[in-house]
């Protein structure tokens, strides 16, 4: 008969012999937090990117589809980190995901809200030609009056509306019959503003919706 | 000597002494040695050989991340998971699949009667025949569970540590199974 094999005694022989010790807490200690910190920074350049997708969508009527590569990216990223987590196993991959776009999404929205998103565009595009070509410029997409987009400074008023002149140095008749007025906006001669409506002939624009120059979500 | 020392600890204690000396962790393996082995000898076509080897180095494996235990959970799990991966490794490695070697064990059998609608006689006269060769047709998955729930009666809090899988797909892979194992037994008759 096969003499059973005694594993633990094999074992604790050989632990001894190789002189084999567990590793040093402090190892698993940096690991754990260097998951959290890598989850935490990919988390905050998520949020980042959500908040000038939604400064993009909503200001300069353009998906911006770099900033939408780089919160997926990041998405990505931010799962994989978690995963690695002592506990992660305990929820479904599909709700880890939900929940990463839901947070992003909610902070994301608080930094558009209140204008962070769009200094940080401005930041970016101030410092880098690149990144300007591979996000348009605001003033570029609110200068296209054959698309419906027209922005400048207000210098009359008009019983039909307004007069305005474009960043590009032309007079524009703005005809207002009852317009979405979006955001706090003063209509009065120097307020600049961004229109989204159409082009009636050269020189005459009808106005569907005023919105301030500044952006909706912060009137600067 | 230190066999005495240890009776009365538990697996935390000893897992805490065993970091600076090793002879507490003899006490841990002797602790887990022969179910960890018939664990892995329910799920595996292994070797006695083969069989230690694979508890030998989780053993090790475990040994060695003893300051990565995670001993919120029940020490029992943790090692339990690193013998699984391990067992898992080593049927990657000679591609082999998971079987089950089981026994006729009351609360599988139970399991059998009330909830997969087999009458006993049928589970009784054909355990070793019919209600095998169902078990091995079984999804490796569907296998897994089955051997933690009914053989290492661990529950599902226990299976989803070990496993590493949320508690709900544990519940829903034991269903499943439950559901392949009804489909083929009634192909079958």
């Amino acid at each position: 008969m096969k003499k059973k094999i005694d594993v633990s005694l094999q074992t604790i022989n050989t632990i001894n012999k190789k002189q084999i010790r567990p590793i040093p807490r402090w190892e698993f200690v940096a690991k754990n937090w260097g998951l959290w910190l890598g989850l935490g920074l990919c988390l905050g350049l998520l949020t980042i990117a959500i908040g000038i997708s939604w400064f993009g969508i909503i200001e300069n009527i353009i998906v911006p589809y770099s900033w939408l590569f780089v919160a997926t990216v990041f998405l990505g990223l931010a799962f994989l980190f978690f995963e690695k987590t002592r506990r992660a196993y305990r929820f479904e991959k599909v709700w880890v995901i939900v929940f990463l776009v839901i947070i992003g999404t909610l902070i994301g929205g608080t930094i558009f809200k209140f204008g962070i998103a769009s200094k940080i565009d401005r930041g970016l595009g101030q410092r880098s030609s690149l990144y300007r070509q591979m996000v348009p410029l605001k003033l570029l997409v609110w200068n296209n009056p054959e698309d419906g987009y027209l922005s400048g400074e207000i210098v009359r008023l008009t019983k039909d509306g307004l007069v305005i002149n474009s960043f590009d140095g032309k007079e524009w008749n703005v005809l207002t019959n009852n317009p979405l007025v979006r955001g706090r906006i003063k209509i009065a001669v120097g307020e600049k503003i961004k229109l989204i409506g159409t082009k009636i002939e050269n020189n005459v624009f009808e106005a569907g919706e005023i919105r301030p120059w500044g952006g909706v979500e912060n009137n600067y | 000597m230190i066999d005495k020392k240890c009776q009365n600890l538990e697996d935390k204690e000893l897992v805490a002494l065993s970091i600076d000396d090793s002879q507490y962790f003899y006490c841990l393996m002797k602790r887990y040695e022969d179910k960890l082995s018939r664990y892995v000898g329910r799920f595996t076509y292994m070797s006695d050989d083969d069989i230690a080897d694979v508890v030998q180095e989780s053993f090790i494996n475990a040994y060695q991340h003893l300051n990565d235990c995670d001993c919120n959970l029940k020490f029992s799990s943790w090692l339990y998971r690193i013998v699984h991966n391990q067992a898992i490794n080593f049927l990657k490695k000679n591609k082999q699949g998971i079987k089950i070697d089981i026994d006729n064990d009351d609360e599988f059998v139970e399991w059998l009667i009330a909830d997969v609608n087999i009458e006993k006689e049928t589970v009784t006269k054909y355990f070793n025949s019919q209600i095998r060769e169902i078990l091995e047709k079984l999804k490796p998955e569907y296998k897994e569970v089955l051997v933690l729930k009914f053989f290492e009666d661990k529950d599902y809090s226990e299976i989803s540590d070990i496993l590493q899988k949320p508690m709900g797909t544990v519940a829903t892979l034991i269903s499943r199974a439950k559901i392949q194992f009804k489909k083929i037994y009634e192909k079958e008759n």
